[in-house]
């Protein structure tokens, strides 16, 4: 305390002093709080108690300890409870207590005046060092879907914290305390009934620890009502409503007019209370519904039980028990379902205290089946439960009324028909009943035409007074001579007009024809059988797939034919219906292929012959005329060699006579036939008798005429030296379908420069040798390989080079001997006759190369 | 004839006549595993398998007879079934059940299996010893779960157990025969040894 003294010059200071003074006091007044903890561990609330004078306000601080974290500072008012006489504070924090230990400190305050800070008050969590394990909290929650929650996990010493999943999912954490993690889940959906997974893992995954939530919404019951069964006794029953999502002792339980909890959902009372309330709990909430009714109105029947029958033939009497004797006096309405061959009928009786209904308009000897539920007449509420199946069958001891058995003709009498009818069953026979019918084959009664209308005419009669039992309308078909069909109708009493259903006609054959560019339809006459009814005329479609295009409608009835016009080439279906006032038959379809007009086609050949006749004239007139030209533009001389000597002097024609041996070559192809694979010889005479001698050669008899028009056009030229023109020259080797080979001869030398010397490898006089490479070619194409170097020694005499596509080395058979034709070709040549395997590409260019010498050669023996 | 012959011949007897279900398939054993993972726990208590057995018997050995091996494994497939009854009385209590879910059917199912094995290995036994000795049924109690997530690795700790113990018991069944055969060749050696000593 500071001692006053008075002092002018110091009266500022005496003023602080003062006020400090009065400061001083007020502190001393403020108490500083004894605090004392208490906690409410699965509802996570601290409740702070202290002893704190009269202040009412009050600095809470609240912290994470480990962490010296803040979690609570607030300035509560908080009065002083008079009966304990302390001050008391709940607070509740976000993590489960036990997260981490928490430090708690209050001070008292007074405006701005604050009391001392209390000694610090510490809730220890679990995480301290020596609680070890590995552990999650909270355990077992369970909250209402859509809360957030909290979870933390402390873990193992030692360890180091992973991870926390909630189901399959990562939740982000954060830190607590050393060993505590936290993490907040939000908007929880609801959960599985094994609940919902909190685990946490070390990391890595050696260990883990969890927690199971239980997500779910508090209750909520529908469908709550008590009726009687006995009329006395009250039975209460409701729904689930919607699902709570908690299961096992977190189910829901329910209670009726505070009855012990259960979890069924039905509940029995020995009396009739006419109030009920339903109090539905489980740990997220409670739900209350009511009911009230009167006894009477709440009435839902037993099943009906012992059912037992009565059967006859026509009907059945159905009985049943009740369990309550009380139903007696009760009016009721009951349901018979009947099922016979899987058809249900349902049919309604009433009465008091029902216990018998009889079923008419049954089958005899059928199989029934039957099903009873009854309700209260009066004050309806639900039908009661349906009884047993209850089978029975219909007895067969009626036999006034039985289905027709006809069973012979009794008579013929004037065109009508006897029948005798005898109903039979188990029990016997009925009486015969006569059953006059009309014969068939009968001219029939005048026909009168009937309007169609809805399906069939309408068909009236008198009524006759003694029809007791209704009527019987038969008909069949006029046209029928012998065993036919009768149908009938049975047409009740009083009724005396009856609908009979008829059908269009169908159509007789259908016959389709092409005239011309036209297709003519005919059919016949509908028999009459087939008719029923007068037919209008008739429709003729043709049919595109499943659409039918009408073509023509013919109302003529006699129409028996249709001419169908200009349609192009191509298949068609035609389908011909007949039609009356019913509408159309089914029709007769016909299908015809519409073929090209022939004679057309005949004019249009001879015309186009006509064409190319006058065409060819008209070239072949043009090129005569113009022979000169052509010549000289696609064959002109070839310029004879200047031979020097005496060579000219040559008095005629050299005639090249072979030695007396004749020099074969064998020209062999397996392939082809033996006619070809012979060996030739050919004698002096038939080389002398150039022109006649190939016509009658052994070899190359397939084709004679080629041969032989070439011997003619040989034959019209004028006979020339052969020396000067090797063109001529070497036509001479066309003379012979096989390849010779001349032996050279002492006084044949002068000639030898012009033939081959075919065993020498020398050869004779080459004025253009073939390329190497076109041997190879020749070689390759060669179906005989061992030919090709007998080929390449002889070689060939080629004059020019440009022939060589008309040579024949290249030509086989079957290519034709048309390039050989008129062809320099050499008489050495051993190619020529060798059949051609392959026909190339090249070969056909050869051949219209080789023709193309040809007609100059024609030209050429034209001149004059 | 002495007591160890009688068993032998009778075991080998029994072995002959024993209803094929006593040596099911492996897998149907895995139902139980298998049942509790389709559960969809999103966890398979795996990493808590070193936290001990939940059966205790006495520790394998070479040198135990095959009567004696018989003995062990009854005793283990007493204790599995005992803890499967419990797991299954507490999650119905936890967690309630629906009878004809997937889980429970299987649950269910390798109850069933486990008893039968059960009385098949106890009438093996009962052929031996009559009546038969005292066998622990009770598997180690401990504490028991507290909470919902300790259940459920402990109902799966149980599993494992029941797995483990029923491929033991197809394993020692399997090898009974030919071991009996040796068990049998040795006893004769020996009264041969002994008859010609003397």
């Amino acid at each position: 305390m500071p001692h006053l003294s008075i002092s002018p010059s110091c009266s500022s200071i005496w003023l602080i002093c003062i006020l400090l003074t009065i400061h001083t006091h007020a502190k001393d007044a403020l108490t500083v709080p004894q605090v004392r903890l208490s906690a409410d561990w699965d509802t996570q609330q601290l409740t702070i108690s202290w002893q704190g004078g009269a202040a009412t306000t009050f600095d809470l601080m609240i912290l994470r300890t480990e962490l010296n974290e803040t979690v609570f500072y607030e300035t509560v008012n908080v009065p002083l409870n008079q009966a304990s006489g302390q001050h008391q504070w709940t607070w509740t924090s976000v993590e489960p207590l036990e997260c981490t230990s928490l430090s708690i400190k209050i001070r008292s305050r007074d405006g701005q005046t604050t009391s001392e800070w209390s000694n610090t008050q510490i809730l220890q969590g679990n995480d301290l060092p020596s609680k070890e394990t590995f552990q999650v909290y909270p355990q077992d929650r369970i909250v209402p879907v859509g809360t957030n929650t909290t979870f933390c996990c402390i873990v193992e010493e030692g360890k180091v914290f992973g991870s926390i999943l909630y189901g399959n999912r990562v939740i982000n954490t954060r830190r607590l305390s050393r060993r505590s993690y936290a993490a907040t889940i939000v908007n929880q959906g609801p959960s599985t009934r094994t609940g919902t997974n909190v685990i946490c893992y070390d990391d890595p995954k050696t260990k883990l620890s969890g927690s199971v939530v239980f997500v779910g919404y508090p209750p909520l019951p529908t469908d709550f009502a008590c009726e009687t069964q006995d009329l006395s006794s009250a039975v209460c029953q409701w729904n689930e409503g919607r699902d709570s999502h908690l299961y096992g002792k977190r189910e829901t339980y329910y209670s009726v007019n505070k009855s012990p909890q259960q979890k069924r959902r039905e509940i029995s009372f020995n009396r009739w209370d006419g109030n009920w309330t339903l109090v539905a709990v489980n740990h997220l909430g409670q739900y209350t519904l009511t009911d009230f009714a009167e006894l009477g109105h709440r009435v839902h029947l037993v099943a009906p039980a012992n059912l037992t029958s009565v059967n006859r033939a026509w009907d059945t009497t159905v009985a049943w028990q009740w369990k309550f004797d009380s139903y007696s006096s009760l009016a009721l309405e009951c349901q018979v379902e009947l099922t016979s061959n899987g058809q249900k009928t349902k049919r309604t009786f009433s009465g008091v205290g029902l216990r018998s209904v009889v079923l008419s308009d049954l089958h005899p000897d059928e199989d029934y089946s039957v099903q009873v539920r009854c309700g209260a007449q009066e004050n309806f509420w639900k039908w009661g439960n349906w009884s047993k199946p209850f089978s029975f069958k219909t007895s067969t001891t009626d036999t006034s009324v039985a289905p027709i058995n006809l069973t012979k003709i009794a008579a013929f009498k004037s065109g009508r028909v006897i029948a005798t009818v005898i109903a039979k069953n188990n029990a016997g026979a009925s009486q015969p009943a006569n059953i006059p019918l009309r014969l068939t084959g009968v001219e029939p009664l005048t026909a009168s035409r009937a309007v169609y209308v809805d399906g069939g005419f309408p068909l009236y009669w008198q009524s006759d007074a003694n029809a007791t039992c209704g009527y019987v309308v038969e008909w069949h078909d006029t046209s029928c001579m012998s065993d036919c069909p009768v149908e009938w109708i049975k047409v009740a009493a009083g009724n005396t007009n009856v609908s009979v259903e008829s059908v269009p006609s169908s159509l007789a054959l259908l016959s389709t024809r092409q005239q011309g560019s036209n297709i003519l339809l005919t059919w016949g006459e509908i028999p009459l059988v087939n008719r029923r009814g007068f037919i209008l005329g008739f429709n003729v479609y043709m049919s595109n797939g499943s659409q039918f295009t009408l073509l023509a409608n013919l109302s003529d009835r006699g129409a028996r034919n249709y001419t169908v016009k200009g349609l192009p080439e191509g298949s068609y279906k035609f389908t011909v219906k007949a039609y009356t006032v019913a509408g159309e038959g089914t029709g007769a379809p016909a299908s015809i292929t519409l073929e090209p007009y022939t004679d057309w086609l005949i004019l249009e050949i001879l015309t186009s012959l006509g064409i190319t006749a006058l065409f060819l004239v008209i070239v072949t007139f043009i090129c005569y005329k113009k022979r000169k030209w052509v010549k000289k533009a696609f064959y002109p001389d070839i310029p004879e060699p200047k031979l020097p000597g005496d060579w000219s002097r040559t008095p005629g024609p050299l005639d090249v006579k072979p030695s007396s041996h004749s020099v074969v070559h064998i020209v062999e192809r397996p392939e082809l036939d033996s006619s070809k694979e012979m060996l030739v010889v050919i004698p002096e005479e038939d080389e002398d008798e150039e022109g006649q001698g190939i016509g009658d050669e052994p070899v190359d008899t397939d084709e004679p005429a080629s041969l032989r028009y070439y011997n003619q056009v040989v034959d019209e030229r004028p006979i020339r030296p052969r020396f000067p023109d090797s063109s001529a020259s070497s036509a001479s080797s066309l003379d012979s379908g096989t390849h010779r080979c001349d032996g050279s001869s002492e006084d044949q030398q002068p000639q030898a420069e012009l033939s081959v010397n075919c065993g020498g490898g020398g050869g004779g006089y080459r004025p253009q040798m073939q390329p190497r490479a076109q041997s190879e070619d020749m070689g390759l194409a060669s179906p005989e390989p061992f030919l090709e170097p007998q080929a390449a020694i002889a070689g060939g005499y080629k004059p020019q080079s440009s022939w060589h596509f008309d040579s024949p080395v290249e030509a086989g058979e079957s290519a034709g001997r048309a390039p050989s034709l008129g062809s320099p070709t050499s008489v050495a040549s051993t190619e020529f006759l060798l059949p051609g395997g392959e026909e190339h590409a090249e070969e056909k260019q050869q051949l219209s190369s080789s023709a193309a010498t040809w007609f100059t050669n024609l030209l050429s023996s034209t001149k004059p | 004839m002495s007591q160890g012959g009688l068993w032998d011949s009778q075991l080998t007897q029994v072995l002959k006549l024993m209803p094929a279900t006593i040596m099911p398939r492996e897998e149907t054993w895995q139902l139980g595993l298998k049942s509790w993972k389709q559960r969809k726990e999103s966890f398979t208590a795996d990493v808590l398998a070193s936290d001990g057995r939940l059966v205790s018997v006495p520790p394998p050995s070479s040198q135990l007879e095959s009567r004696d091996k018989l003995w062990r494994l009854h005793s283990a497939l007493l204790q599995c079934r005992s803890l499967l009854e419990r797991a299954i009385a507490k999650e119905e209590e936890e967690l309630g059940g629906e009878k004809k879910a997937d889980y429970e059917t299987q649950r269910k199912l390798v109850k069933d299996r486990l008893s039968l094995l059960l009385i098949n290995t106890g009438e093996l036994l009962k052929s031996v010893d009559g009546a038969g000795g005292p066998v622990s049924q009770r598997g180690r109690i401990g504490d028991g779960p507290t909470s919902v997530f300790e259940m459920k690795v402990w109902v799966y700790r149980i599993f494992k157990e029941v797995d483990h113990w029923t491929k033991t018991a197809i394993t020692t069944l399997q090898a009974m025969p030919t071991v009996i055969t040796k068990e049998r060749a040795r006893t004769v050696r020996a009264r041969a040894t002994r008859s010609a000593r003397r």
